[in-house]
């Protein structure tokens, strides 16, 4: 059964119309990369299914459970319902809290769940995922690099007990030894019953670490382009 | 000497109480609530309302103190929910928003001056006095019990909302809200229902700032104007959102007034106050928060 299913999704900003149509089906327990050029509308999509775009429009169910529907105004003002329903996000741009240690930003991960009783445990889990973390709880999170400040949002994400983990560009503006040890991090991860949407635009990135890949250009979904992946040769380099 | 460093101090733990809770609500929700000197007025009157009730059952002692700290407390934060109930719930995800909510805000002030205007008259309402007027003296000098009791509750207060700030959950997810709206939603922190909080305990703030303050001035209809003014001040010289800033800007000022008013001359007060909140924001356009809390982006 899909655990997110979105049926003729539009999306967008005052009079400009981001996504045309989206129909996009993910099952449990699956790992799916979003691959296109910038401003074709992946971050939009990501920022739809948790409601932060200006209006929407379309079914989106979530574990059949309808989180979508039309919506004229009121940015965000269902994200946070959304989100404690299990659906967590790492946007881009991190949006961290600068004046908070990097131990209180990855407890944020966890405020209205019931992963709150759990947070040591599953802080532990994260700093499994991300070592460099480890010595850097102390400090706060407005002096971090780049690099660890996308592992803090990245983790604050996982320390939410989601079922669905959204991911946007976790290597956009970073060195290329450390977003490919970030992405293979991300594709590590157990994801048990849940999924993970990991939007890139570096597709060699993605290259056999996730299930599916999926194309996204000027607003519409393309065919999955899973076949693909083996024809562009990694030595290319070459941006999706 | 002694006499007016005590006055700066009970000046500035009532006018930090006011501040702290106008620059939470600034810095949380986008807010500068002008009606906080109509929130503030209105637990002086539910504290003169309680002390009416509690008179006519013969309460007296500490019990009648605790009530009327209480009570105006809970009449302020009430007013404070009704706020942000007219200005920024309808308000809140609109275009425009900071605009918007001012201009709610200060027709709030407005008409809620001419409301207490209708229900209590222009007559002020003195309340009873919570710690007694006795003096405690030591050599030359000496300290009212209501200086020494007005310096003790605010700053057990202000110590109480800052630890609670600094460890419990939800005082933790009103920070984040302050440094990062968007990051705040996407752990599910709810901007209405925080929002809403922070505006009932900026009030509860003034309204025990509002019944510390009516030991020395009766409440009157317009007796949330000067604290508006000066917590406005306070919280701007402090760096908006501060707590270490606003708690230094609230001693600065409050020492500004006792001294003026002591050496100086009364009505010079507003222009020294007004001219050191100028000199603040020139070398430091960020108050003074940015130079203890320097990690802000």
């Amino acid at each position: 059964m899909a655990i997110l299913d979105l049926v003729g999704v539009s999306a967008g900003y005052g009079p400009v119309r981001v996504l045309h149509d989206i129909n996009l089906q993910i099952n449990a327990g699956e790992r799916v990369g979003l691959v296109g050029l910038n401003g074709h509308g992946k971050s939009t999509l990501l920022s739809t299914i948790v409601g932060l775009t200006g209006w929407q429009d379309g079914s989106i169910l979530f574990e059949g459970r309808e989180i979508g529907g039309r919506r004229t105004h009121g940015v965000g003002r269902r994200t946070p319902g959304i989100v404690r329903q299990g659906i967590a996000l790492a946007p881009q741009g991190d949006a961290i809290f600068p004046g908070l240690s990097v131990k209180d930003n990855l407890d944020s991960g966890a405020y209205t769940g019931p992963s709150w009783r759990s947070r040591k445990r599953r802080r532990d889990h994260v700093l499994d995922v991300f070592p460099p973390l480890a010595k850097l709880l102390g400090q706060s999170a407005g002096t971090l690099s780049g690099g660890e400040r996308r592992m803090v949002s990245v983790g604050r994400a996982l320390m939410s007990d989601s079922k669905v983990y959204l991911v946007d560009e976790p290597s956009l503006g970073l060195a290329p030894k450390i977003s490919l040890s970030l992405v293979t991090a991300l594709c590590n991860i157990d994801l048990g019953e849940g999924a993970m949407i990991i939007a890139e635009q570096n597709l060699p990135l993605l290259d056999g670490k996730v299930d599916r890949v999926l194309g996204m250009h000027a607003g519409e979904l393309k065919l999955d382009v899973g076949e693909a992946l083996g024809d562009i040769p990694p030595s290319s380099g070459g941006h999706y | 000497m002694v006499e007016v460093l005590i006055s700066a101090f009970v000046l500035a733990s009532m006018y930090g109480l006011v501040a702290i809770g106008i620059s939470f609500t600034w810095a949380s929700i986008g807010m500068l609530n002008l009606a906080q000197g109509f929130i503030f007025t209105a637990g002086g009157y539910t504290a003169f309302l309680f002390a009416q009730i509690a008179s006519s059952a013969q309460l007296t002692g500490p019990l009648l103190s605790i009530g009327v700290i209480v009570s105006g407390m809970v009449g302020s934060a009430v007013a404070g929910l009704i706020v942000g109930a007219i200005a920024f719930l309808p308000l809140q995800d609109r275009q425009n928003f900071r605009t918007r909510s001012l201009i709610a805000t200060l027709a709030i002030s407005l008409i809620g001056t001419q409301v207490w205007l209708l229900i209590f008259g222009p007559q002020s309402k003195p309340l009873p006095p919570i710690f007694g007027d006795g003096r405690i003296n030591f050599g030359d000098t000496g300290i009212g019990v209501g200086q020494l009791g007005t310096i003790i509750v605010a700053s057990l207060m202000l110590a109480l909302v800052i630890m609670w700030m600094r460890s419990s959950r939800s005082g933790l997810q009103m920070r984040a809200m302050m440094m990062n709206p968007l990051g705040a939603a996407v752990v599910g922190v709810s901007v209405r229902t925080t929002g809403m909080r922070v505006l009932a305990i900026s009030g509860a703030l003034s309204g025990l700032a509002s019944v510390l303050l009516a030991q020395i001035f009766f409440v009157s209809p317009t007796s949330g104007v000067q604290p508006l003014t000066v917590g406005l001040i306070i919280s701007l010289a402090g760096g908006l959102g501060s707590i270490p800033g606003t708690v230094a800007a609230a001693g600065l000022i409050g020492l500004a007034e006792a001294v003026t008013a002591r050496y100086l001359q009364q009505s010079l007060v507003p222009f020294v106050q007004f001219a050191i909140v100028v000199l603040i924001l020139i070398f430091r356009p960020r108050g003074l928060g940015g130079l203890l809390e320097d990690v802000r982006e």
